[in-house]
């Protein structure tokens, strides 16, 4: 018996030494990150939302196919990108609808993260309805009016209140401050993604029925749904400062392009061409209807995009 | 010298425990009825106490502490300090690079091998392992079919960066839960010391693991191979320790006997006795790793379960099963592969025959090495074949036509959830508690009644309650689903023994599956709405509840079921005179593994519109919120730790 | 072993009790010495030997009083080389846990055990694992065999725990697989084997290591009759081939009356008495070792001398058919029968006396006979 004491004994010790030389041989190394591939290789995030897989498609396209680089791609959501853009396991976010804490404290404080420029979007979040029950019911456009037609927007999961159609639980949205602080009757229904949001407007689109929903432009589906903003109380420099008190709309963003610090420097021509990358809504709603109304691919969308605009990409590549 | 004695002195109580039992039966069941009415009748005059003192309504919010500030704060210090804080630089970090340089180098390895180099050894290890010949064939057909259908469906990257994350989690955990298995198997006092602590990990759904690691690790490989090393280690530790503990006495005193000393004992004796017990545990290992590296794709992990999660959260069927079937066969494949392994323990290779021992390997590991000669890269894009669209378009039909789906669907929740989650908010606060206490008290004892309702009343003091309840009221509709089908099924299969053939080898296939999986057919059924997450659920705790109460069945003193037919019973008399009474304890394990596992996937089902407080960690996840994630897993936690405790009989909790 | 000064303790004849050790003319020491042995379990298990009052409860109340069994109470002995000591005794008589002391497998609460004059109580632990590597080795009730193992290693599992090289410790193990007439089964694992071949194999364990005393723990009462017959026999021959020394614990009275050159009969962790199979046979001690015997049959254990009486004359003495002292009385009942009068008894041509039909009679009905040399 004694000599297994020992012996535990000699494991437990022979364990902490272990960690110890793990521990004493230094410091760790801290930008460490997947750097699978070797050096000619980008790593973009993947927003969930396909205009932003539009612009990661056709990004990875010419990447791949002109400038002879490997992309690898990774799905996350926003703010944990914004996290590995910091340490270096992503290199770049393409379009970032605004995340002012996140920029404080990795642009302004921690200075790993660098603004990429415009992407040439520039995006807008709102409350929607149809436009066909718009057009019977004139007056819903107005936030004020709303309670009084919160019993039309009834569902199953909303109870006795009015539903607040909502997307991925990612995205950016005050929709729970904004009805409490403005005293609606309505209560949010996260779909949990943007298809499943997609799923349910088509649905009551087809049926011609009564809805409300968290939405945005650009947004390809706005092509073949015709919806109507309300008008929340106007958006006013600040008034979103404090998230449990906003009660007004949402502002007009203009997209932006965020890289890794270390990237936009020693990127070499990817970098300089992902800061070249600017399109219009038009272009990248092209693409994302490709993607989502057509059912491509978003490899096939991109080729075939990229096809079609030689122009346009061509200013994006390096100057040699 | 001192274990002879603990062994003799065990024998001796455990002898005492049998003949008390057997003359007990009767003054038990006096007991219980007494403890029941005084149960009864105090619980009543509680309740009205509490009506005239407290009042109705939901948890009061006096009573709350929000622990969610301080824990975003927390993870605020660990994003601005991890660059520099001398405990991430000296010790988490090298940690962290080397989970990711470990999964990385394996990666390589196998990208180096080829898909012709992978696998050929897939298949040769799992031929070895199950023994080589014509009994090994089987494994080996397994292997080349799953590896096959991987490389075919376009996921054969994926595939590979899986298997990486398997091999180096695996390794860890297996090594991690034998050396605590060790520990635990060698001293009664660490064994002691450590049941609860793997009795809990055990209730724990996959999902409330992910949290704590992100916090820590931040995303990416380190939280999600950490993470699954924890959840993954346990059934090793507690299969080693029940195999160094439950060998054969008599073996270990002829080796003291013969003058071994403790080490060589180890060696010689007790691992190898062991080895049986230990194989199964690894085996467990393996599956639950599996599980959890596919859901750690929330955090992450990168491979097969980031293409499930990215297709799940655009509800993209087709894309969805094309991830989902390489993990399904992946499963399938380390399910057989080890199974046999544990199976062919204690059993001579064929003597004689050339393959004997270390020459197969060695076999292995040349013909390895000459695939990998052949420099395939990655699976040739020609032999892909693109399943998702025909799916898809499947799934489309499904949804146009099959619309009864989606009208049960809604009128589940109209009429079953809401009013079940309405009446559970509504309430009074205290008086769940009281109902908690009192069930746990009157299945279980004192102290698992003390347990439950502390973590009741923890859930509330997080300030989740109305959320909890809101899964409460899912778990329980998917637990009286999995119960009432799981027991008919059981009772078929117990009575047919043809069916049970049948069904059984799909019962175990349904058994390995990874949580994750279960989720892609319901969404495709039912889309994104609560009643998904309780058809995943039901679908995935079903297997367990059958297979436990087929066996429960099937035990009965077939003497009792012989004397009931002699005096004339019927069938269905026989049915619930004898086997069903007689199987309870059968029925009430099939109840508390029937709501573990229920918990588990529910809080999964956030991901397909679920709510409540899975959806809590997905976002709380997704969006970085650890204050809100981590409250809702510590929510998890307590919903689990009540419902394993209002539902666990006594024998199994430490007295 | 050899070498070491070994530490001899003073063996007090008179102090061993019931040992009726008679026999101390012999220089060499016994092989186990064992003077006044306790084993007590249960809470604070040393206070029970040293206090004459609990040492004096029976079981049951000392159960009571402090929550202790005394397995082994107060036990002495002596095993002499090259006997056969039987340890006999119903079940929890404590002569399991007797014999676990010997080589410390238990520790005993108090007393004192020698192996050839050296203390084994004093021993360290490397000291302890030489003898039980050495110089003690047992076979179990339940094999205790390694499943995962050949025949073959599970002999030489003992060679190799004392670091004999594998081709070396092979060799000798094929050797005495042979031995037990287990040749041909090296290959084959405890699974594949029957009871009797599975304790075997226990025996070739422990005789490949070579000891100087064998410990058997109830070794054939897991065994079918026949089977338990046939695996006496083989011990018998073992004994008569090598003349180890062999400590035997079983509860079987026929398997001690066959197999014991003396006996230990313990009850309740005593030894209510120590002899050969016939002074146990012939004189109980107490009721409890006479309504043991009573269903032995006697002319088959008891001798002629104790049946013989001094020849009544000369022609007595010296005509008529002769019977070694050491005869049983079966085979002398069947001299008498086939004689028709009295047979003498001849040791070395010198006639030790006579017995008659009415003594031996005597013997078989179990009633003091006139004229019974003890």
């Amino acid at each position: 018996m004694r000599t297994v004491r020992t012996f535990r004994t000699a494991v437990a010790v022979a364990g902490a030494l272990g960690v110890l030389s793990l521990t004493a041989c230094g410091a760790a190394e801290t930008g460490k990150s997947n750097e699978a591939g070797g050096d000619k290789t980008v790593k973009l995030t993947v927003p969930s939302w396909v205009g932003a897989q539009a612009n990661v498609a056709v990004a990875k396209h010419i990447l791949e196919k002109e400038l002879g680089y490997k992309v690898k791609t990774q799905q996350m959501g926003e703010v944990l990108a914004w996290d590995a853009l910091s340490k270096g396991d992503i290199d770049g976010i393409l379009e970032d609808w605004g995340h002012p804490k996140e920029e404080k404290q990795y642009v302004e404080t921690k200075k790993t993260v660098v603004k990429g420029g415009d992407l040439g979007v520039t995006g807008h979040i709102g409350w929607y309805v149809p436009k066909y029950f718009a057009d019977k019911h004139p007056d819903v456009t107005d936030w004020k009016n709303l309670n009084k037609y919160a019993e039309e927007f009834r569902t199953a999961e909303s109870g006795d209140k009015g539903e607040l159609l909502e997307g991925s639980p990612d995205y950016v949205t005050n929709d729970d401050a904004i009805i409490a602080n403005l005293k609606l009757n309505l209560k949010t229904n996260y779909a949990g993604s943007e298809a499943a949001q997609i799923t349910a407007i088509k649905k009551y689109a087809k049926e011609k029925k009564p809805f409300l929903t968290y939405w945005w432009t650009p947004q390809w589906l706005n092509a073949q749904v015709d919806m109507v903003e309300i008008k929340l109380p106007e958006y006013k420099e600040g008034c979103d400062a404090d998230p449990k008190k906003v009660a007004c709309a949402y502002p007009h963003t203009p997209l932006q392009k965020f890289f890794n610090a270390d990237f936009a420097k020693e990127g070499g021509e990817a970098a300089e061409f992902l800061k070249n990358f600017k399109w219009t809504t038009e272009q990248q709603n092209e693409v994302a209807l490709m993607i989502a109304g057509e059912k491509m691919s978003p490899e096939a969308a991109a080729e075939k995009w990229v096809k079609e605009n030689e122009a346009t990409w061509k200013a994006w590549l390096p100057k040699k | 010298m001192s274990a002879t004695v603990t062994t003799v002195s065990k024998a001796g109580t455990a002898a005492g425990d049998a003949r008390t039992e057997d003359s007990g039966g009767l003054r038990e069941a006096v007991r219980r009825r007494r403890k029941l009415l005084t149960g009864g009748g105090v619980l009543a005059a509680l309740l009205v106490l509490g009506a005239v003192l407290l009042g109705g309504g939901g948890w009061p919010a006096g009573l709350t502490a929000d622990i969610s500030g301080p824990l975003d704060a927390a993870n605020d210090w660990v994003v601005d300090n991890r660059d520099t804080h001398p405990l991430f630089l000296y010790f988490l970090l090298h940690l962290s690079n080397t989970a990711t340089d470990a999964v990385d180098a394996v990666y390589q390895g196998l990208d180096a091998l080829g898909w012709l180099g992978v696998t050929v050894a897939a298949v040769l290890v799992a031929w070895r392992a199950a023994g080589l010949g014509r009994r090994g064939l089987r494994a080996a057909v397994t292997a080349l079919g799953a590896f096959a259908v991987c490389g075919v469906l376009g996921m054969w990257d994926a595939t590979l960066l899986t298997i990486a994350l398997m091999v180096v989690s695996v390794a860890v955990a297996a090594l991690l839960g034998a050396l605590i298995g060790l520990a635990a198997g060698l001293s009664d006092r660490v064994d002691r010391a450590l049941r609860p602590v793997l009795d809990t990990m055990q209730v724990m759904p996959a999902f409330a693991y992910l949290l704590p690691f992100v916090l820590v690790f931040g995303t990416g490989t380190p939280a999600a191979l950490f993470c699954t090393v924890i959840y993954a280690a346990p059934p090793m530790a507690r299969l080693t320790a029940l195999g160094l503990r439950g060998a054969d006495p008599a073996a270990l005193e002829a080796s003291a006997s013969l003058g071994a000393s403790g080490l060589q004992r180890l060696w010689t004796a007790r691992l190898p006795l062991a080895r049986k017990q230990m194989l199964l545990g690894l085996n467990q290992t393996i599956m639950m790793a599996l599980s959890m590296v596919v859901i750690a794709a929330l955090v992450g992990a990168g491979g097969l379960g980031e293409e499930v999660y990215s297709a799940l959260s655009t509800t993209d069927v087709g894309k969805a099963f094309t991830a989902g079937l390489p993990i399904v066969l992946i499963a399938v494949w380390l399910d057989r592969t080890t199974a046999a392994a544990g199976n062919g323990a204690g059993v001579p290779a064929p003597a004689g025959s050339w393959l004997h021992g270390g020459r197969a390997w060695a076999l292995v590991a040349a013909a390895v090495a000459a695939a990998a000669a052949v420099r395939t890269a990655t699976w040739p894009e020609a032999w892909t074949y693109d399943i998702s669209t025909p799916v898809n378009k499947a799934q489309e039909w499904i949804t146009a036509n099959l619309t009864f789906t989606e009208v049960w669907a809604r009128e589940f929740t109209l009429w079953v959830l809401n009013p079940l989650r309405d009446v559970l908010v509504w309430l009074p606060w205290w008086s769940v508690l009281l109902l908690v206490a009192a069930v746990a008290w009157l299945v279980g004892n004192w102290v698992s009644a003390v347990t439950a309702t502390a973590a009741m009343a923890a859930i509330g003091v997080l300030g989740v309650w109305a959320k909890s309840l809101d899964t409460l009221s899912q778990v329980l509709a998917a637990l009286v689903l999995t119960l009432v089908l799981g027991f008919l099924a059981g009772v078929l299969c117990a009575r047919a023994g043809r069916l049970e053939r049948w069904v059984r080898p799909l019962l175990d296939a349904m058994q390995t599956m990874p949580q994750f999986v279960y989720l892609i057919p319901v969404v495709a059924l039912f889309g994104a709405t609560r009643t998904s997450a309780i058809v995943a659920a039901v679908v995935y705790a079903l297997p367990a509840v059958v297979r436990i109460t087929t066996q429960g069945l099937r035990e009965v003193d077939p003497a009792a079921v012989e004397a009931s037919r002699s005096l004339g019973a019927s069938t269905r008399q026989q049915l619930f005179g004898v086997q069903l009474p007689l199987a309870r304890p059968a029925l009430q394990l099939a109840v508390n593994q029937g709501v573990v596992l229920v918990l588990a996937v529910v809080v999964v089902g956030g991901l397909v519109g679920g709510g409540a407080l899975g959806y809590d960690v997905i976002k709380g996840l997704s969006r970085g919120e650890m204050g809100l994630g981590m409250t809702a897993g510590i929510a998890i936690v307590c919903l689990g730790l009540v419902l394993d405790r209002v539902t666990q009989r006594t024998s199994r909790t430490p007295r | 072993m050899n070498g070491d000064t070994k530490e001899t303790i003073d063996i007090d004849t008179k102090a061993a009790g019931t040992a009726g050790d008679n026999g101390t003319g012999d220089l060499e020491p016994p092989v186990f010495a064992v003077r006044g042995l306790w084993k007590v379990f249960g809470p604070r298990a040393d206070r029970v030997p040293g206090s004459a009052e609990l040492a004096a409860l029976s079981p049951a109340e000392l159960r009571e009083r402090t929550g202790c069994t005394a397995a082994v109470r107060d036990v002495g002995f002596d095993v002499r080389k090259g006997e056969v000591f039987v340890v006999m005794g119903l079940s929890g008589s404590g002569k399991s846990t007797l014999v676990r002391t010997l080589t410390r497998l238990i520790e005993p609460t108090s007393g004192s055990i020698a192996i050839d004059g050296e203390d084994v109580l004093s021993m360290d632990k490397a000291r302890l694992r030489e003898l039980r590597r050495h110089r003690a080795a047992m076979v179990f009730q339940h094999f205790g065999l390694l499943p995962h193992r050949t025949v073959l290693d599970n002999v030489a599992y003992g060679l190799e725990i004392q670091g004999v090289g594998k081709a070396q410790r092979r060799a000798k193990a094929a050797e005495v697989v042979a031995k037990v007439g287990l040749a041909g089964l090296e290959e084959r694992r405890p699974g594949q084997l029957s009871g009797g071949q599975q304790q075997r194999v226990g025996l070739a364990r422990a005789l490949a290591v070579d000891p100087e005393v064998l410990l058997f723990d109830e070794p054939f009462s897991a065994l079918d009759p026949l089977i338990r017959r046939d695996m006496q026999e083989e011990v018998i021959r073992l004994h008569r081939e090598e003349g180890r020394t062999m400590v035997f614990i079983t509860h079987d009275l026929n398997e001690a009356l066959r197999l014991g050159d003396r006996i230990a009969l313990m009850r309740d962790g005593r030894i209510v008495q120590l002899g050969t199979p016939e002074e146990i046979v012939g004189s109980p001690a107490d009721d409890y070792v006479r309504d043991f015997v009573r269903d032995v049959p006697r002319e088959q254990v008891m001798t002629v001398r104790t049946a013989m009486r001094p020849a009544a004359d000369a022609t007595e003495a010296e005509s008529g058919p002769a019977v070694a002292p050491g005869a049983t009385v079966s085979e002398a009942i069947e001299a008498v029968a086939r004689s028709g009068g009295p047979v003498r008894v001849v040791e070395d041509g010198r006639c030790l006396g006579v017995v008659d039909h009415a003594a031996l009679l005597a013997v078989v009905a179990g009633v003091p006979a006139q004229g019974v040399a003890a």
